[in-house]
């Protein structure tokens, strides 16, 4: 399929329009053209036939030919030959010494018979005013329909502007809204029908959405809420029983698995908790953060995790790069994509951080993903061999970057994995 | 030492009820916001652990009332909301610490000590275990009266044990509160081993002896019975 430019629909219905009012046009100018010079056949013809008669009723009287009109200019035939191509009519230009200048014409010559004798004669009528005033008529229809056009083009231009108006406020309340957030969504006032129907199915379509954003919120955070104190029972009654000597040496390996799964389920917990939480915009500490301290501040409290396996943090931190968002989802972004740089750098491995005006680029080696990265920042996403991994933590950080106006990309590149997180235009 | 802990689940009350009284504290509960406010204005606590989801109130809404009557009060909230506000709301009102269900008791110990000798042992902040003696306000150790020379993780790991003599730290435990949520669960926490071994390596130098016992790959004890 061709992708074709988009027109404005305004525009559309204008061009259909324009295309249609030309044809009217033309098609009534070829009428009137026709009717003009039908109009002004009959009139000449009739003009004709008047000097034909007198003509005829002339020479009943008397056959010397004189005393006739000099335009007539009759004269007997005597080749007979002649009267096959009779009569000729024809538009000539015929010089008028009143007027100094060429007038239009048209002249016809025929036969007359009068008894045994016959005469030519030739008559003329000025057409020419005729031809003027059905001229200017055509012309004048199609600088009408110029002005017309134009006139369209220009009161569509302005046009659009205002009835679109109720449009593309709705649209802009569509673009604006933010699911979960509890707004009121604004109504447009709109006459438009169609605009109206649109409207009110946002509406709808809307109302739903928020239902079924809620019941899934209220879920997850239920869920999220209640396992906790459960957990925390479990957790303590297991650590109770590994305090029982015997007991470890006998069940260890199932108590450790128990114990360790149960660990895994509280951090879920939590992190969905966090989740959620960073969803409903508890977080709106917005500020203008210099990230650098920041950054160096928090590499030096996860330096010791990092010379454990041998890694090393290579920094190249921009005095300018500036964020705008509440402090605490920083930390979070950052503590996210450093930690899964430590867990999958290869040991002796170096880390690069990097800053500069616009980014923030974290990356480090490894071997390639086994799964598309299109899927990395999904939930529960997570490489085979990573099995104890929550697969929330990158999810986590694209929430974040979502909800504040980041954009965050991941590449592999020269075996490098990096990630980029910049300000959204 | 006397702990109102209050908290509305029976079973959790249960647990640490015992936990506590373990280790010798005196312990009386109350299982509703009512019960608590009615406890608080009467007699006076050493430690408050607060729930603050409790069936009738908020629990933040007791802090004001603790605070009335004595500032010497260590009130540590407990929670299963992992709200910021919560936090700061929590602290600002007065209470002293904060933790997030669930927790480890061992880490709930941690807290509840530290917070203890940071209010009531202002003058003397001792610790000391057999031959190890650690200067709380220095941030000092000393094994037979000789200093050590601890990285900051290995005094944590060290005060953390000493907080918890006698218990099985588990290395979720301990990573847990070495690095807070830096780490992953997906990290083996053998790098917990590493510290295990430098502060064991230190403090045996020193002519001390080895407390830490490796449990069954589950975690570490620091214990009396030395190998």
């Amino acid at each position: 399929m061709t992708t074709r430019r988009p027109v404005k629909l305004l525009n559309q219905t204008t061009a259909f329009y324009l295309i249609f009012t030309f044809l009217v046009f033309f098609v009534s100018a070829f009428i009137l053209s026709k009717m003009a010079n039908h109009y002004i056949d009959s009139y000449v013809q009739s003009r004709f036939s008047k000097y034909e008669n007198r003509l005829k009723h002339h020479l009943q009287k008397d056959s010397t030919l004189s005393h006739l009109p000099r335009y007539l200019k009759v004269k007997k035939v005597s080749d007979l030959s002649i009267l096959k191509t009779l009569p000729i009519i024809k538009d000539t230009l015929i010089y008028s010494d009143e007027l100094d200048e060429y007038l239009m014409y048209r002249k016809r010559k025929a036969v007359i018979q009068q008894g045994t004798q016959y005469f030519t004669y030739v008559a003329r009528v000025r057409v020419g005013d005729f031809y003027r005033l059905r001229d200017d008529f055509l012309a004048s229809m199609f600088i009408v329909f110029g002005v017309l056009a134009f006139g369209m083009i220009v009161f569509n231009y302005f046009l659009s502007g205002y009835l679109f108006k109720p449009f593309n406020q709705i649209l802009e309340v569509m673009r604006t809204y933010k699911v979960g957030q509890g707004a009121k969504v604004q109504k447009v006032y709109t006459v438009t029908e169609e605009f109206i129907k649109m409207q009110d199915l946002f509406h709808q379509m809307l109302e739903q959405i928020e239902k079924d954003y809620r019941n899934l919120k209220e879920y997850t955070e239920d869920m999220a809420h209640e396992m906790q104190t459960p957990i925390a029972i479990m957790r303590s009654k297991m650590e109770s029983l590994m305090s029982d000597e015997t007991l470890l040496q006998k069940h260890g390996p199932q108590i450790k698995t128990i114990y360790q799964q149960l660990n895994h389920l509280s951090r879920l917990g939590n992190t969905l908790n966090l989740l959620t939480r960073i969803e409903n915009g508890e977080f709106q500490n917005k500020k203008t953060i210099r990230t650098k301290d920041i950054i160096e501040e928090h590499l030096k409290f996860i330096q010791e995790l990092a010379e454990l396996k041998h890694l090393q943090f290579v920094t190249d931190l921009s005095e300018d790069n500036v964020f705008t968002i509440d402090p605490y989802l920083f930390e979070l972004i950052l503590k996210n994509l450093l930690r899964n740089a430590i867990q999958h750098a290869p040991e002796n491995s170096k880390i690069f951080i990097k800053t500069d005006e616009n980014q923030l680029l974290i990356s480090n080696a490894g071997a390639e993903l086994d799964f598309p990265p299109e899927k990395l920042f999904k939930r529960f996403v997570k490489r085979k061999s990573n099995g104890e991994t929550l697969g929330l933590g990158l999810a986590l950080v694209k929430k974040i970057c979502d909800l504040n106006n980041l954009q965050i990309d991941y590449q592999y590149q020269d075996g490098q994995h990096v990630f980029r997180v910049w300000k959204s235009s | 030492m006397k702990i109102l802990l209050v908290e509305d689940n029976q079973i959790l009350v249960d647990e640490l009820k015992s936990f506590f009284e373990e280790q010798g504290y005196l312990v009386e509960v109350a299982t509703s916001f009512n019960l608590a406010s009615q406890k608080v204005a009467v007699y006076e606590y050493d430690v408050i652990i607060l729930d603050l989801g409790l069936p009738d109130g908020n629990g933040l809404d007791l802090i004001p009332l603790v605070r009335k009557t004595s500032t010497e009060t260590i009130i540590l909230i407990l929670t299963a909301r992992d709200a910021v506000e919560d936090k700061v709301k929590g602290l600002e009102s007065g209470a002293d610490d904060y933790l997030t269900k669930p927790f480890h008791k061992a880490e709930l110990n941690a807290r509840v000590r530290s917070q203890l000798r940071r209010k009531k042992f202002a003058g003397k902040n001792e610790l000391t275990f057999h031959e190890i003696r650690v200067d709380l306000q220095a941030a000092q150790v000393f094994v037979k009266g000789q200093p050590l020379n601890l990285t900051r993780k290995e005094y944590d790991l060290l005060i953390y044990f000493l907080y918890n003599p006698n218990r099985l730290l588990t290395k979720e435990s301990i990573a847990e509160h070495l690095w807070g949520d830096h780490i992953d669960q997906a990290d083996s926490f053998d790098f917990i081993y590493n510290h295990i071994k430098n502060l064991r390596k230190k403090i045996m130098a020193a002519g001390g002896k080895n407390y830490v016992k490796a449990m069954y790959g589950m975690g570490y004890k620091f214990s009396e019975e030395s190998k």
